[in-house]
């Protein structure tokens, strides 16, 4: 980590930690949606005694900063710092992916379920064909939101070590803060530009197209 | 005449409140029997005992011969030969209308997607609803909606459809088609229990009226019968009642 | 990032992680700190991004809208150490002299300096504060925009101009209706402060390294700080629905 010039310091940054990034922004989302939906339907669908772990577990993972999550899963398993990220991000995405697919299950409307039981189907078809259907669509907005504070949330793995786009170029805060000033600026772009279409389109465009399909009143 | 639908004192309470107070009748094929009496009275709570929805605490709903409350029945797959219609229509708002006819014949009867969608199109077709299928249910009027919801039901071949007062959430210039829907249906020979205070289809239709009030039948009767001598004095102030909402033109002639 | 402050060389060496327990505690004050100087640094300029947003005319809702999207859509991270880097870039480009060595402190129960705000504590608190008022701003307006319009135009048919209806009608009800949502926010907060760590700011998770480094208990300090915030932002929650059942309209 020797560049000592914008140029190729913003070079070292997009080839060497942006991939970090959003190699690890996949993992913590990908991880979280597996671990989120399971503990949303247990929550929604499980004996209250399971369920109530299930709520521990949300409880736990949003009452711990995400920093020493990692460190303690870097200090307790020995994995690489990138394997420690990753499980940190998304087992704490899956508890803040819980809320939002819990929501989005409660928020189906009674009466459609009334309709499912009334033309024969069981608890299972109708979760299956009639409540998660309209579930996942409802919890677009939320997702897309989860997406960017994941993807932001990356940059604290720079603290124990993976190379990503701030730690990249952070050993120059104290070494040369007039060079740094312009690359942490671009790395805030590159996050900015990262996130904000993606919020910007499924926040407003996606809500809207629910809204005028009946779906997501509250959104 | 065989009997479809036999409803053996039905009692159903929710909590300290009882709504339902022992509740006999039979519905035969092809018959059209239509239910009314004030708000509160427990009809809605009764036609969700029917196909237990809300199963009742005592008494005793016969399908066909086949008790719905003894164990070991298959609640869902008798819940599929009753149909029912509700208020508010209840689409599934994530379905095209066509869907949401295909959904019940795939999933509970266990049909191919094509043969669905053959007895979707009869059943949409019956409902005048052709044109529509392609559309979302927020994309269709409240009596559009009512007609996929009862082309829903009738997809499934029930036995008997019940009706939770299909036209009370339409605006007015919107009940007729849904009526005029439910008549070619009854003329049509399927077999109905429909809870309205609509006189003039039950006029038109009904082989038989109940009216109840507090959790009871009080009167029975064909209309003919209530629209001329209703004997009961609750009965009579509540046409009237309805006379004055309505109009004159189809409910009581004295 | 750094990992040492005064503390470090004075600490002595000790094994068990109870010997540490006044430096801990000292480093979690460090922690509240930036807590609290967050929140209503957050909160004060949030309800400014908030009023500018939902009332300000074009332009200044313009500013505050650009202003929450930034701000919401890049890393609390990068914003700390642009904070932070600012003045020293100033200094060290020659183009101004700014005070950035000055310290306020007490001294402790073993005659040693504790730090209680200095330029990295400063900007920690900033750019804590600027994160969090635009996640505030959000919530704010929520509340705002769930007052009918039919309430503002009932406060113009008695003669109020548009700053007091604001004053006097949307802000004391728009506030209490975002107590809900604005709460999650103040229980998110506490677990971003360690983002001060970045600075060198000898806060809670500083100091756990520092403790680690001397007693080599990397797995039983992490834990032990992972049920601190944990209690703590329990805590916080508890107090919050405490103080929104005591503030409820009734009716609303
Ligand atoms: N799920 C329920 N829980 C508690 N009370 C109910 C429930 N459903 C209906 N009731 C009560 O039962 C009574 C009858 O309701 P309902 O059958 O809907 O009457 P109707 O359809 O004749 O207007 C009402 O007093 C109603 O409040
Ligand atoms: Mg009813």
């Amino acid at each position: 980590m020797q560049e000592r010039d914008l140029p190729s310091l913003l070079v070292f940054i997009i080839t060497a930690g942006l991939p970090a990034t959003l190699l690890l922004s996949v993992v913590g989302l990908g991880m979280g949606f597996l671990i989120g939906v399971a503990l949303a339907l247990i929550r929604v669908y499980a004996e209250e005694d399971i369920s109530l772990l299930a709520q521990a577990y949300e409880n736990l993972f949003r009452g711990v900063p995400v920093l020493v999550l990692m460190l303690l899963f870097l200090v307790s398993t020995g994995w690489p710092a990138f394997f420690s990220a990753g499980l940190a991000l998304g087992l704490r995405s899956g508890a803040y992916q819980s809320q939002i697919v819990r929501g989005a299950i409660l928020s189906v409307s009674e009466s459609q379920m009334i309709a499912a039981y009334s033309i024969g189907m069981n608890r299972m078809q109708t979760a299956r064909h009639i409540v998660l259907p309209q579930a996942f669509r409802l919890a677009l907005p939320g997702w897309s939101n989860e997406y960017a504070v994941v993807t932001k949330d990356t940059a604290w793995a720079g603290a124990i070590g993976v190379l990503d786009m701030v730690k990249a170029s952070d050993y120059l805060v104290f070494e040369d803060p007039v060079l740094f000033l312009p690359a942490i600026l671009a790395i805030t772009l590159i996050y900015f530009v990262l996130t904000y279409p993606i919020t910007r389109y499924a926040g407003e465009v996606m809500s809207k197209r629910l809204r005028s399909l009946g779906l997501g009143g509250d959104y | 005449m065989s009997i479809v639908l036999d409803v053996r004192d039905v009692w159903k309470s929710y909590g300290e409140l009882q709504v339902l107070k022992g509740v006999t009748f039979s519905v035969g094929e092809k018959e059209v029997k239509v239910v009314f009496g004030p708000s509160g009275s427990g009809k809605s709570t009764l036609l969700r005992c029917i196909n237990m929805l809300d199963p009742p605490d005592k008494g005793e709903v016969l399908l066909k011969g086949q008790s719905l409350m003894e164990d070991g029945v298959n609640l869902t797959m008798m819940r599929a030969r009753i149909g029912m219609v509700f208020q508010q229509f209840n689409l599934f708002s994530h379905l095209k209308a066509l869907d949401n006819v295909t959904i019940g014949p795939q999933r509970v009867l266990g049909l191919e997607r094509e043969e669905a969608v053959d007895r979707a199109h009869v059943a949409i077709e019956q409902v005048q609803m052709t044109d529509w299928i392609d559309h979302y249910p927020a994309q269709l009027s409240g009596g559009q909606q009512q007609r996929i919801g009862i082309a829903r039901a009738l997809a499934m071949d029930p036995d008997v459809v019940l009706f939770d007062e299909p036209t009370s959430a339409l605006d007015p210039e919107l009940i007729g088609e849904v009526l005029q829907v439910m008549l070619d249906i009854a003329q049509a020979g399927t077999t109905m229990i429909v809870v309205t205070h609509e006189m003039g289809f039950a006029r038109a239709v009904a082989n038989e009226m109940l009216f109840i009030d507090d959790g009871i039948i009080v009167e029975t009767g064909t209309p003919k019968h209530f629209f001329t001598a209703p004997e009961n004095e609750r009965v009579r102030q509540f046409l009237h009642r309805l006379e004055v909402l309505y109009g004159g033109q189809e409910s009581v002639e004295q | 990032m750094v990992g040492s402050g005064d503390m470090h060389n004075l600490m002595p060496l000790q094994y068990g992680i109870v010997s540490y327990i006044d430096e801990l505690a000292q480093a979690f004050l460090v922690t509240l700190e930036l807590y609290f100087v967050g929140l209503v640094l957050g909160f004060i300029m949030g309800l400014t991004f908030a009023i500018m947003r939902q009332f300000g005319g074009r332009v200044l809702s313009r500013i505050a809208t650009g202003y929450i999207e930034v701000i919401r859509g890049t890393p609390l991270i990068t914003q700390v150490l642009l904070v932070y880097a600012i003045p020293v870039a100033i200094n060290a480009a020659g183009i101004a002299d700014l005070p950035l060595n000055w310290y306020f402190y007490y001294i402790d129960s073993q005659n040693r300096i504790a730090v209680t705000l200095n330029w990295p504590i400063l900007a920690s608190m900033l750019g804590l504060g600027i994160n969090s008022a635009a996640y505030q701003a959000e919530y704010m307006r929520g509340g705002f925009a769930s007052i009918t319009s039919g309430q503002l135009r009932a406060a113009s048919s008695i003669g109020m101009t548009r700053w007091q209806s604001i004053r006097y009608i949307i802000l004391p009800q728009g506030l209490r209706r975002s107590i809900p949502a604005w709460s999650n926010e103040a229980a998110y907060l506490p677990k971003y402060t360690v983002v001060a760590i970045w600075v060198g700011v000898m806060e809670i998770l500083n100091m756990s390294k520092t403790v680690i480094a001397r007693t080599f208990l990397s797995v039983e300090m992490y834990l032990i700080l992972a049920i601190i915030f944990f209690v703590f932002i329990t805590a916080i929650n508890k107090v919050l629905e405490i103080t929104h059942s005591r503030t409820k309209i009734p009716g609303v």
